[in-house]
């Protein structure tokens, strides 16, 4: 019977954990509001405020994610996903320094959090240092997308007169039928004056006007 | 429903399917990468029916992204993120007409004659030396306008390069590349607003269909069919850009089937036909790949990295040792993955991106080998098995030492190695010897590859290799294999045009 009880009270605590408490989050097609809130906690954690770059949270790496998930095949998606659960609960197995370090990570302290992720990045076992170094590269991808952020390391991309050569008369843009074609001549090719740094920037990495 | 046609050829999209095809030709192509490509077109100008068929979409400008991750996602098999298992590395392999040519950096680089030697005298081949390469070398390479990175492109982060090569007495040279008209946007790698780089899907593809052969884009091909000694021809099934979601039928009879789907999807379709053409035990082993390192240098001035042609300065000094020197850009998103560490100090080495340059070396690992297997279901991903050979790990921390004194001699005033167990960052030649001296372990640094080779070897002996020097399996009279996977060894350089070479050969056979 004591057996039973503390089954269930262990399998209660782990519902209770993985599923209770997080904020709402809205507007997400794929993530969890448990996700976002990892997402956000380790996007602060790992690209906090400073060096006149913005913040995770700021840069909206939890939206960019939901984004990138929505295109990545089922296979992938399940795999990241796993990821983020694993780090989100793995400090209870490997806690962050107290008081109570073996919370979910979601819901440690700034500075607790940024132990635990230290933990895994400097582990000695390989395993441990593959998983901060996926996370890591999923939520630089998404910080490092956002134009603010590209603004603010001068590296937005180019805006460029794309001459139409004979294949732009041949393909479709994707998903669309041949009608959809919308050249009906080429244009001479480019004649490799080189760009130069100081010229305009891609209209769609411009800074939102108030 | 209008089929856009030039002069008798065409090309079919995703859109245009509403029904189950069952189609007739000489010579069915499986795969547009750049193999596929030469093979499609030069046998269509020979005058023969072709059908060529893709598994991905044909890419306009517009459907480009300039995000480095969404562009991976779109463009590469398995979202971009497919790796392998043993030793776990990333790599790579487009979906798209054009396949990795439409994203990659358009190197174009011949292999010395001892690569080729080699191949001869270790895998019994007769007709397979730089000499008797080059014709088919330099047909490529003309067709596609191959020639030197002009100088003004170049911009200070591959100048720098050759710089500090310069400094220290060790040659290098612009690299060569399938690109007329480069303006220097360092955009090789999600695909070139410029129209500037001459991959397949602008320039042997649209060749092919002048010349009359049919391109059936968003077909997956599933299964090879035999009898007896010769192959009837291919099936599969219409597939749904990025979602792959199935739907009707096509079937291609054809007097000869050519595969040119890619090392890492050839055997795993030979694997799902039955195990086919595999009398050797040769289909799925011997996989190989380059694998690259990066150093990353800061400089005390901006280097303004983002200007200047993708890739395009190397140093072929040090081939016999093992490894090839390049230079190196990628979208923003992709070189901040470089940047150890996390928190503030992340954020302020991100900071120095626009002071920074980095660049690569590819390891010739032909010891470390591994396997393509299919997995179950009806999944065509492969199942990738590889681990590196301690002899090959060695030329990481030689490679790693060698780039990091090329940075201090053309400038920099540290280097960023990325390896576990050392600090993040050194500051001098004398910090970095510790690259080329401590004992490395495999686990130590990230490396990854786009460069796979070997999966279905040429041999001269039929027992211990797929195909014969001309890309005929060597169990059947009309099963041809052209990609990096019929290379009997790593070529210890940039494979695009070796394996448009051997294309071309084969489809010189083939006429």
């Amino acid at each position: 019977m004591l057996i039973w009880i503390l089954l269930g009270a262990g399998l209660g605590y782990a519902g209770a954990r993985v599923l209770l408490g997080y904020p709402p989050a809205h507007g997400f097609r794929i993530l969890a509001r448990r996700e976002v809130a990892f997402l956000t906690a380790a996007a602060d954690a790992i690209y906090p405020d400073g060096a006149g770059l913005p913040s995770g949270p700021e840069a909206r790496v939890a939206e960019r994610l939901d984004a990138y998930l929505e295109i990545v095949p089922a296979r992938m998606r399940r795999l990241m996903r796993l990821l983020f659960f694993l780090v989100e609960h793995a400090t209870a197995v490997f806690p962050a320094p107290a008081p109570r370090g073996r919370r979910r990570f979601s819901s440690l302290s700034a500075e607790q959090r940024t132990a635990a992720l230290d933990a895994w990045r400097t582990s000695r076992l390989f395993p441990r240092r593959l998983v901060f170094a996926s996370l890591r590269a999923l939520l630089t991808n998404a910080y490092v997308a956002d134009p603010g952020v590209l603004r603010g390391l001068g590296l937005t991309p180019w805006a460029i007169d794309t001459p139409v050569c004979e294949a732009d008369l041949l393909y479709p843009p994707i998903g669309q039928l041949p009608a959809a074609i919308r050249h009906a001549a080429t244009s001479p090719p480019s004649d490799g004056t080189p760009l130069d740094p100081a010229a305009p920037r891609h209209p769609a990495y411009a800074e939102a006007r108030p | 429903m209008s089929i856009p046609s030039v002069d008798g050829g065409e090309v079919r999209v995703f859109a245009q399917y509403e029904r189950d095809l069952h189609e007739q030709a000489d010579v069915v192509v499986v795969g547009s990468g750049p193999c596929g490509a030469v093979i499609a077109k030069e046998l269509a100008c020979a005058g023969q029916r072709v059908v060529l068929l893709e598994e991905g979409p044909p890419f306009t400008p517009d459907d480009f992204a300039l995000d480095g991750a969404h562009s991976m996602a779109r463009t590469m098999r398995e979202g971009g993120l497919r790796a392998t298992r043993g030793y776990v590395m990333p790599t790579l392999q487009a979906i798209c007409l054009g396949g990795g040519s439409l994203v990659n950096s358009a190197i174009c680089v011949r292999p010395p004659d001892f690569v080729f030697d080699a191949w001869c005298s270790e895998f019994e081949l007769e007709r397979t030396t730089g000499k008797d390469l080059a014709p088919h070398f330099d047909a490529v390479a003309a067709f596609l306008g191959v020639a030197p990175t002009p100088e003004n492109v170049q911009g200070r982060r591959n100048l720098l390069f050759r710089d500090g090569c310069d400094a220290l007495g060790v040659p290098s040279e612009p690299i060569a590349r399938n690109v007329k008209g480069c303006r220097g946007s360092g955009e090789c790698f999600t695909g070139c607003r410029s129209r500037a780089k001459q991959s397949m899907d602008l320039t042997y593809v649209p060749a092919a269909i002048r010349a009359g052969a049919r391109v059936l884009t968003s077909v997956q091909v599933q299964q090879v069919h035999a009898e007896g000694s010769r192959v009837r021809g291919v099936s599969g099934q219409v597939v749904e850009p990025f979602t792959g979601r199935r739907s009707h039928r096509i079937r291609v009879d054809a007097k000869a089937v050519v595969l040119s789907a890619g090392c890492m999807a050839t055997p795993v379709l030979l694997q799902k036909s039955g195990n086919l053409a595999n009398r050797s035990g040769q289909v799925g082993r011997n996989l190989q790949f380059h694998p690259g390192v990066m150093v990353t240098g800061v400089f005390p001035d901006p280097v303004h990295p983002e200007f200047g042609a993708t890739q395009s300065y190397q140093s072929l000094h040090f081939l016999q040792e093992g490894f090839k020197l390049e230079t190196f850009w990628a979208p923003p998103t992709a070189l901040a993955l470089r940047m150890p560490g996390m928190g503030p100090t992340l954020k302020q080495r991100l900071a120095e991106l626009p002071r920074s340059a980095t660049w690569d070396a590819i390891l010739s690992c032909h010891r470390s080998l591994g396997t393509v297997r299919a997995r179950g279901g009806a999944s065509l991903d492969p199942l990738l098995r590889w681990h590196f050979h301690p002899e090959d790990v060695r030329l990481i921390g030689r490679a790693m030492s060698v780039l990091a004194e090329i940075f201090f001699a053309a400038g920099a005033e540290k280097v960023i190695p990325g390896v576990h167990g050392l600090p993040d960052e050194l500051y001098s030649r004398e910090e970095a010897r510790v690259l080329g001296t401590r004992s490395w372990k495999a686990t130590d640094v990230t490396t990854g590859s786009t460069h796979v080779f070997c999966t279905t070897r040429m041999h001269g002996d039929p027992a211990r290799g797929v195909v014969d020097e001309l890309g005929r399996c060597h169990d059947f009279d009309n099963l041809y294999i052209a990609d990096t996977g019929v290379f009997p060894r790593c070529t210890s350089v940039n494979p695009m045009l070796t394996g448009m070479a051997l294309a071309h050969r084969t489809a010189q056979s083939l006429r």
